[in-house]
């Protein structure tokens, strides 16, 4: 007799026994290399062949230990996947974490009417999210539609229309700070690169072999002033062919709202599209060259969550002048003017050390050893350092001002990330040897959106405790010290 | 940190120890194992000095004899700083040896909770909590437990990041 309420006992699934019949298939070409080699190293003895038929047989078994050894089930709102093989492993996925469900048919998987469902959790890593290798395509079916608890909306990613309301027209006179960022610069260079695949790839077409491939390098070998020509001028075109490049693609950039989405458009020959829903926008990150430092420009991309790529696809602006793009992120996000707070004296003398003291062990062996160039080279390199050293020291900084937390660093391109508070998922403090040294530490604020994590690099032990308490006093209070 | 955190409440199994020497003692012998065979190898390098030459064995025993302190402390440096604790629905947990790693994953917060146990754990009865946050920075890894511990903190976890269902991220 089942008491009311209850829930039926879910009975834990297995993958198709049909993937039996796959996996072996799929690990043979593994297998090959040896086999062969078996093979023609025994001489096609019987011997031979029974090592052969041993390790295929071995596959066979392999695949039906895994695929016994394995079972899913879902109850109680969560999915479980446990492996008890030599290892025993369980991964408990809460469904409401599910953000997407992705149902592959793979060619030998479609020939068994078999499916691959991945889930996406938003979870950090690779291996760490979800997979059903080997169900029917009607469980698989099934599952996404139980898995699947809400999907967002999907949004048409079409040009500016009238209604739409234009944040920004990016001038045309910008275009000229694009090379500041040092993009695209190595362009005439993947320019030759590519002709020259391209080159290899078509040669066959048109008679050419690789005979004369080697003649022609011969032939340029042949003449070193044409080789050294060519050089000077790729490195000549870099900084024009840079700016053309980057004038192409960034192109009449608009950037407009349109419901719900903020909308960047751009490009000369394609027009490039992206909508980002404003509610997922968690904050920005501001990045600038030292070049554009001194012209007073920067970029900015916006901080989503559950976006891909987000350093190409969250871009908010190109390269463009400091207050524009103070205004967009104060629009895209919120304004943030408080204040970095510094880290302690302790960070800017290992700042210092690691920009100095690689070059000065250098300079030291080779003029020890003899080779007074290169010596001289890297303690021009070491002094250089002091001035990297001492501006990475003033690029750290962290603050929080009641709602988002921001934090910078970088060498030469300096980043200053701000994102909002409810967006932090957990807090890593780490510290190397040498760190514990300084009594500095790295404290990391997790994020479910952009990069994952955001550094506030050699902080002070108290200070780092400190600031991840501020923003979540909540989470922190039980074990800080008082 | 001494001054700021304070430590976490539970340590992981004694046990680890044994695991962590385990691991140390695996890691060194294939470590010198590779060194000889490289050594028996060797023998046949002209440029290398006579001397060297007639003792190739030396790389494997100066290599061994080098780690050998650091195998002797690891396990017990280890035991000493892996700490954990739930408190609060927020996971706190502290590990490392010659570096630290402080970690506060809030219950809250958490995707998905992992219990594993490799065959070396399983030797010594001993498991892995993994949680997973959206964020690697806000992810743990638990080590060393023993695996009853493991599995009632496993369960806990998964029950109450159910229980709590905010899905801010």
């Amino acid at each position: 007799m089942s008491l009311p309420f209850q829930e039926p006992v879910p009975e834990a699934a297995r993958l198709s026994p049909k993937l039996l019949l796959i996996d072996p298939i799929r690990v043979l070409p593994s297998l090959l290399v040896p086999l062969a080699g078996v093979l023609v190293a025994g001489g096609f003895s019987p011997r031979s062949f029974i090592w052969a038929a041993l390790g295929v047989a071995g596959s066979v078994l392999y695949a039906v230990v895994r695929w016994a050894t394995f079972s899913y089930t879902i109850t109680g709102g969560r999915l479980e996947l446990s492996r008890a093989f030599i290892g025993r492993s369980t991964r408990v996925i809460p469904l409401e974490r599910i953000r997407g469900v992705d149902v592959t048919t793979p060619f030998l998987h479609r020939l068994l009417g078999l499916a691959v469902l991945k889930l996406d959790t938003g979870a950090g890593g690779d291996k760490q999210e979800g997979e059903l290798d080997g169900i029917t395509v009607e469980e698989a079916e099934r599952l996404r539609a139980v898995l699947l608890s809400r999907h967002a909306p999907i949004v048409q990613e079409r040009p500016a229309a009238p209604g739409d309301h234009v944040f920004l027209r990016v001038p045309r006179a910008w275009l000229r700070y694009g090379p500041l960022s040092g993009a695209y610069l190595f362009t005439p260079f993947a320019l030759v690169a590519g002709a020259v695949g391209l080159a290899f790839q078509w040669g066959g077409e048109l008679g050419l072999d690789e005979d004369d491939a080697v003649a022609v390098g011969e032939w340029l070998w042949g003449h070193p002033l044409l080789l050294v020509g060519a050089a000077v001028v790729l490195v000549v075109l870099m900084p024009f062919l840079g700016a053309a490049m980057y004038a192409v693609f960034n192109w009449n950039f608009v950037l407009f709202g349109r419901g719900d989405h903020l909308v960047a458009e751009r490009g000369l020959v394609n027009r490039r599209v992206v909508s980002l829903e404003r509610r997922r926008i968690r904050g920005y990150e501001i990045a600038e060259s030292p070049l554009e430092r001194q012209a007073r420009v920067a970029r900015l991309w916006a901080v989503v969550t559950g976006l891909g790529d987000s350093q190409t696809r969250g871009q908010l602006l190109p390269v463009a002048p400091r207050a524009a793009v103070d205004d967009i992120a104060a629009e895209a996000v919120g304004p943030f003017s408080e204040a970095l707070r510094p880290h302690p004296p302790a960070a800017r003398r290992r700042r210092l050390f690691r920009a100095i003291a690689p070059w000065v062990v250098l300079a030291l062996v080779m003029y020890a050893l003899g080779y007074a160039l290169i010596g001289i080279a890297a303690t021009v390199l070491a002094v250089a350092g002091i001035a990297l050293g001492l501006d990475r020291y003033r690029s750290l900084g962290h603050t929080y001002d009641g709602t988002r937390l921001s934090v910078r660093s970088g060498s030469l391109r300096r980043a200053q990330a701000v994102v909002e508070r409810r967006a932090v998922v957990g807090w890593t403090i780490e510290q190397s040897w040498f760190q514990r040294q300084a009594g500095l530490v790295t404290v990391i604020a997790g994020v479910g959106a952009g990069a994952g994590g955001y550094k506030a690099i050699d902080a002070g032990e108290t200070q780092a405790a400190a600031f991840a308490a501020e923003v979540t006093p909540d989470w922190m209070a039980p074990f800080l010290k008082r | 940190m001494r001054d700021a955190l304070r430590d976490p409440a539970n340590q992981v199994s004694p046990r680890a120890r044994s695991l962590w020497f385990a691991e140390a003692v695996i890691v060194t012998v294939l470590l010198v194992g590779g060194l000889v065979l490289l050594s028996m190898w060797m023998t046949g390098w002209e440029f290398l000095p006579q001397w060297l030459l007639d003792r190739t064995w030396v790389a494997g025993l100066v290599i061994g004899l080098l780690l050998i302190p650091f195998v002797l402390a690891e396990p017990v440096v280890r035991f000493a700083v892996h700490r954990w604790e739930l408190a609060a629905d927020v996971v706190y947990a502290r590990s490392g040896w010659l570096s630290r790693k402080w970690v506060f994953v809030p219950v809250s917060r958490i995707q998905t909770v992992d219990k594993a146990q490799g065959w070396l754990e399983r030797f010594f009865g001993l498991a892995t909590v993994e949680i997973r946050t959206a964020s690697y920075a806000g992810s743990s890894t638990i080590k060393g437990l023993d695996y009853e511990v493991a599995a009632r903190l496993a369960e806990e976890l998964s029950r109450r990041a159910q229980e709590l269902r905010d899905d801010a991220t």
